[in-house]
């Protein structure tokens, strides 16, 4: 029996729908307000060690002696591990691009601040803390890789000698005739750009509990882990166990945006665990470790871009040259960030042809992780900024300039030149409505008389689009093989009628639990509370990967619905027998099966359920009596990359455009936004509530990314931002009131038509901050290239311009 | 090289509690591992990011940088004191809730015991007021817009009769 599952809110069958597309309050929230949710560092268990890593001060040495008798002698340690447990029973870690991941503990080299190279298991945390005191180690140290540039020579020495090279990737892709496209282009615009590492910084930082079990030869792994199935088979390869063997249970997480990898102590953990008889081991992160050593850096880009754009002032290529150092491995999948920018290379804009030359550099710094977005965001800062050179030199006012180079609304479904294919939009309306909140007119007025008083006010209009519903065929060309993704659902309805609905992802912030809800209940025509929603761990759970690339919200309603179709279909063919006719006469609506004109012809959803668990001898003989189903959604249409990794990948393309007002003070360099508005369109909203915390979010986090957040290294690849005293999240006096509208365009590929939001706006705040910085100091011919832009830069640029050091800018000759 | 565990003798959400510190223990840590009070969370243990604000003695404290025997004697209130016996959610955290004022919820408590602390001191807090107390707080998902909303309906829907009274 084909499944179909309803394409919009009207497809529900209910006639009143209370609960799917309305403002819901989330469920998850009661025991998140009373401290009552468990989170990892709240579980006990019985005969439970903690574990403490000791890490390298070096970003590049060798080991000459490692000594840790003393430490395994003192009370309360129960044992210890170095890298000659870890070799002994581990294997290095898979890694994008394959080949760059190593063993969990340190060899005979370090290659970076923060690695591990022994850790200890004892009665405390601080215990562990105190024997790592005891180990005793030398290192002669080396001269690490720090500049990504300096590290491509062939003189550069290497961070992995086994390698050959500092280069993990270094292909051209080509999509089109660019050559054609610049050569024929009366305008060519050149710019470089450089995006500073940032990250993710859940306020939980990473952990796992860890047990072996001697016996049995099990692993039980408990953790804040954003892919439970996905981690369980990564340390089912690490440890060389049967994939069975290896049990995942994922906890609440608190906050994750992609940042929380920690692989490493994970399976260090797990080694601690074995050599402790199988005791249970604990490791939290704590937030040093996170900002040095864990999945906090993302993105460290230098880039070089060019723009052809015709006499109509039409955008007709696009080669983007990336450098992107990704650290000293690849381990924490950074370079799928570089892989992303194909789902949505051209933004919003029609640009027939583009090329990317992409370099993926070794250095001896943290490895890269993925981080919300996972790489366009940089990628939307540098191509809007490049719309706004053009747009500046031509003398057309920025938003025109975008308006008459957006894909129009009647080309969806739209492919663009890298490969994947748009599923819908309206570019224009968003535009107008974004520019109508934001009172640009008024803006730009306001502009004129600040520009008159000398003062540095800007605006900046930016539009980006946020691939949803991710596939790893987007990540072919650093390495990742396969296609589809699979969510699954398990619905049970029991003999009251009451439904549980088993999924296999912990809860991350992001309203998923209530939406489950939402969707079971609007389908069964109950109340939210007679659905409960259990989370699995990796051996009971339906086929699941959990949150990551936009797609839960998209993916889970379409396994919660596809498992009520399954059970509805069963529940049709009993209520058929038990009314003496045929299926196809029964209608099922409001929770009510019954045949429409007969009186008295209706059972409920909970009569039919109690029905077939009490009186299975009543059913047709072919009918499973269990009122249950379970479906598992994957995105339809997916597509093998070709030679030049072009694919279908990403399901769904939401857009926006942001409008920011911004003044500089020219004396500090301070940037202060006065105006924030965003229209976003991102297909039918499930709960709108949570797609505007999510929105709300992610511009605090572009605004962290445009202006305060940096990792810094010192020229030795030293750390520098090891607190958040040093790393500067932006606190809510940094974060500006937000105006906010939305356009609805339908997906026609999902479930209801949404489309992927939860990563949202990052992709555009960035790039819209500093368009408007970029506006506000035009008319001294200073230029902002880099983020974030922080008062010390800003005051940087303003002084060069008045020095008459920066280079000219722009339009450069053709070829 | 065993550590001297002392006695702490404290009150915790309005009754009493005792259990062994080292001098090095921290409050917080002393509240997760020996009371099992594990609804206050450790977000960055150097004193920025707020999230294991308890209240000693009223004042609102970063449970992290006060050690544990200093709280002896000591009236604590933590997120678990918050809502009533019966279940009954805090209007403040009911605003909360009510105003999509978390996500993850991992940052909340911290939130909601500095806010705590601001509805008894000041029941009609300006703009000013409230922004410096969230000021203390680094929250990662909400960009603060949902807080503000819910301090916002807290504080009016709380009125002029504050709660000087915890459910504890």
């Amino acid at each position: 029996m084909a499944i179909e599952i309803p394409k919009n809110l009207d497809g529900l069958p209910t006639s009143q729908r209370r609960f799917v597309g309305r403002r819901v309050r989330r469920r998850e929230d009661p025991a998140l307000l009373t401290g009552r949710t468990e989170f990892l560092d709240d579980i006990k268990l019985p005969r439970m060690l903690h574990c403490a890593v000791l890490r390298s001060p070096f970003p590049r040495a060798r080991i000459e002696s490692l000594d840790v008798t003393a430490a395994e002698a003192l009370p309360g340690v129960e044992a210890v591990v170095t890298g000659e447990d870890a070799r002994r029973w581990s294997h290095p870690a898979a890694s994008s691009p394959d080949g760059w991941g190593g063993h969990c503990l340190a060899g005979d080299e370090v290659r970076l601040v923060g690695e591990p190279v022994a850790a200890v298991a004892a009665q405390s945390r601080a215990a562990a803390e105190d024997a790592l005191e005891a180990i005793e180690i030398e290192y002669e140290p080396l001269d690490p890789i720090v500049d990504p540039f300096e590290a491509m020579k062939p003189e550069s020495p290497l961070v992995d000698e086994a390698k050959g090279t500092n280069k993990m990737l270094d292909r051209v892709f080509t999509w089109g005739d660019v050559d054609a496209a610049f050569d024929a282009a009366p305008h060519v615009f050149r710019e470089s750009f450089r995006w500073n590492r940032v990250g993710a910084n859940p306020t939980e930082t990473f952990g796992a509990i860890c047990e072996w079990d001697p016996m049995s030869l099990e692993l039980t792994v408990r953790g804040s882990i954003q892919s439970a199935s996905h981690f369980g088979l990564g340390r089912a390869a690490v440890f060389g166990l049967p994939s069975n063997k290896v049990n995942v249970i994922a906890t609440p997480h608190g906050g994750s945006f992609g940042g929380r990898g920690g692989t490493r102590c994970t399976d260090v953990a797990c080694l601690l665990s074995r050599k402790a008889e199988g005791r249970p081991v604990k490791w939290i992160e704590d937030r040093m470790e996170y900002l040095t050593a864990g999945g906090s850096q993302a993105w460290d880009r230098h880039y070089e871009v060019e723009l052809a754009v015709d006499a109509d002032a039409k955008v007709t290529g696009l080669r983007v040259k990336l450098v992107d150092d990704l650290g000293a491995n690849g381990e924490p999948y950074g370079a799928i960030c570089a892989a992303k920018p194909l789902a949505a290379f051209t933004g919003p804009y029609a640009i027939p042809v583009a090329a990317y030359d992409l370099k993926l550099v070794a250095t001896n710094k943290l490895p890269s992780s993925p981080y919300r977005g996972m790489g366009p965001p940089p990628h939307f800062f540098v191509l809007e900024q490049m719309m706004d050179i053009a747009a500046r030199s031509l003398a057309i006012d920025p938003a025109e300039f975008r308006r008459k180079n957006f894909i129009p609304k009647d080309a969806f479904p739209y492919t663009i030149p890298s490969g994947n294919e748009y599923d819908s939009g309206d570019y224009e309306q968003v535009l107008d409505r974004a520019l109508e909140l934001a009172d640009y007119a008024g803006l730009r007025r306001q502009q004129a008389e600040a520009r008159a008083a000398g003062r540095l006010f800007g605006v900046g209009v930016a539009s980006a689009i946020e691939p949803g519903v991710f596939d790893w065929n987007a990540y072919a060309i650093v390495g990742l093989p396969g296609t589809g993704v699979p969510e699954g659902a398990t619905v049970n309805i029991d003999i009251l009628g009451m439904i549980s609905v088993r999924v296999g992802f912990a809860m991350e912030g992001q309203g998923q639990y209530t939406l489950v809800s939402q969707l079971a209940a609007d389908y069964f025509g109950c109340e939210l509370e007679a659905v409960r929603v259990v989370p699995m761990d990796t051996q009971s759970a339906p086929p699941s990967f959990g949150p990551g690339g936009s797609r839960l919200g998209v993916a889970i309603t379409g396994a919660v619905l596809g498992a009520c179709e399954k059970i509805r279909g069963k529940m049709t063919r009993v209520v058929a027998g038990l009314m003496q006719t045929e299926p196809e006469n029964i209608v099922f609506r409001d929770g009510k099966f019954g045949i429409p004109g007969v009186e008295g012809a209706s059972m409920s959803v909970a009569e039919v359920a109690g029905t077939m668990l009490a009186r299975s001898d009543l059913l047709p003989p072919d009918i499973d009596p269990r009122p249950e189903a379970t479906h598992v959604w994957t995105a339809a249409g997916r597509t093998e990359p070709d030679a030049q990794g072009r694919a279908k990948s990403y399901l769904t393309a939401a857009q926006s455009v942001h409008v920011v007002a911004v003044e500089i003070d020219p004396e500090t360099g301070q940037t202060e936004i006065l105006r924030y508005a965003v229209v976003d369109d991102c297909g039918t909203r499930l709960n709108p509530v949570v797609v505007q915390g999510q929105l709300e979010g992610s511009v605090a986090q572009g605004i962290g990314a445009a202006l305060y957040e940096e990792y810094v290294y010192d020229d030795d690849a030293q750390p520098l931002t090891t607190t958040y005293m040093d790393y500067l999240i932006p606190t809510v006096n940094e974060i500006p009131e937000l105006l906010r509208d939305e356009v609805v365009t339908p997906s026609p590929f999902t479930p209801l038509g949404a489309k992927g939001c939860g990563e949202g706006a990052i992709h555009t705040t960035p790039a819209a901050v500093l368009c408007a910085i970029n506006d506000a100091l035009a008319p001294l011919g200073a230029r902002a290239r880099e983020v974030p832009a922080t008062p010390n830069r800003v005051w940087n640029w303003i002084q060069e311009a008045g020095d008459g050091n920066q280079t000219p800018q722009g339009e450069g000759s053709n070829g | 090289m065993s550590p001297t565990r002392i006695p702490v003798r404290l009150r915790v959400n309005g009754r009493p509690a005792e259990g062994l510190a080292e001098p090095r223990t921290s409050l917080v840590d002393f509240l997760r591992d020996e009371l099992d009070l594990t609804g206050t969370h450790v977000g960055c243990e150097h004193g920025v990011c707020g999230l294991c604000t308890v209240r000693v003695d009223g004042v609102a404290v970063r449970g992290c940088l006060m050690l544990a025997v200093q709280a002896d004697g000591a009236e604590i209130l933590t997120v678990e004191g918050l809502a009533s016996p019966d279940g009954k959610l805090h209007p403040l955290q009911e605003a909360f809730a009510e105003e999509h004022g978390l996500q993850c919820g991992f940052c909340t408590p911290g939130f909601l015991m500095a806010l705590h602390e601001l509805i008894d001191d000041e029941p009609n807090p300006s703009e000013e007021q409230i922004r410096d107390v969230l000021g203390g707080q680094l929250c990662r998902c909400t960009g603060y817009a949902g807080i503000l909303r819910a301090v916002q309906s807290a504080f009016a829907k709380l009125g002029a009769s504050p709660s000087t009274e915890s459910g504890a």
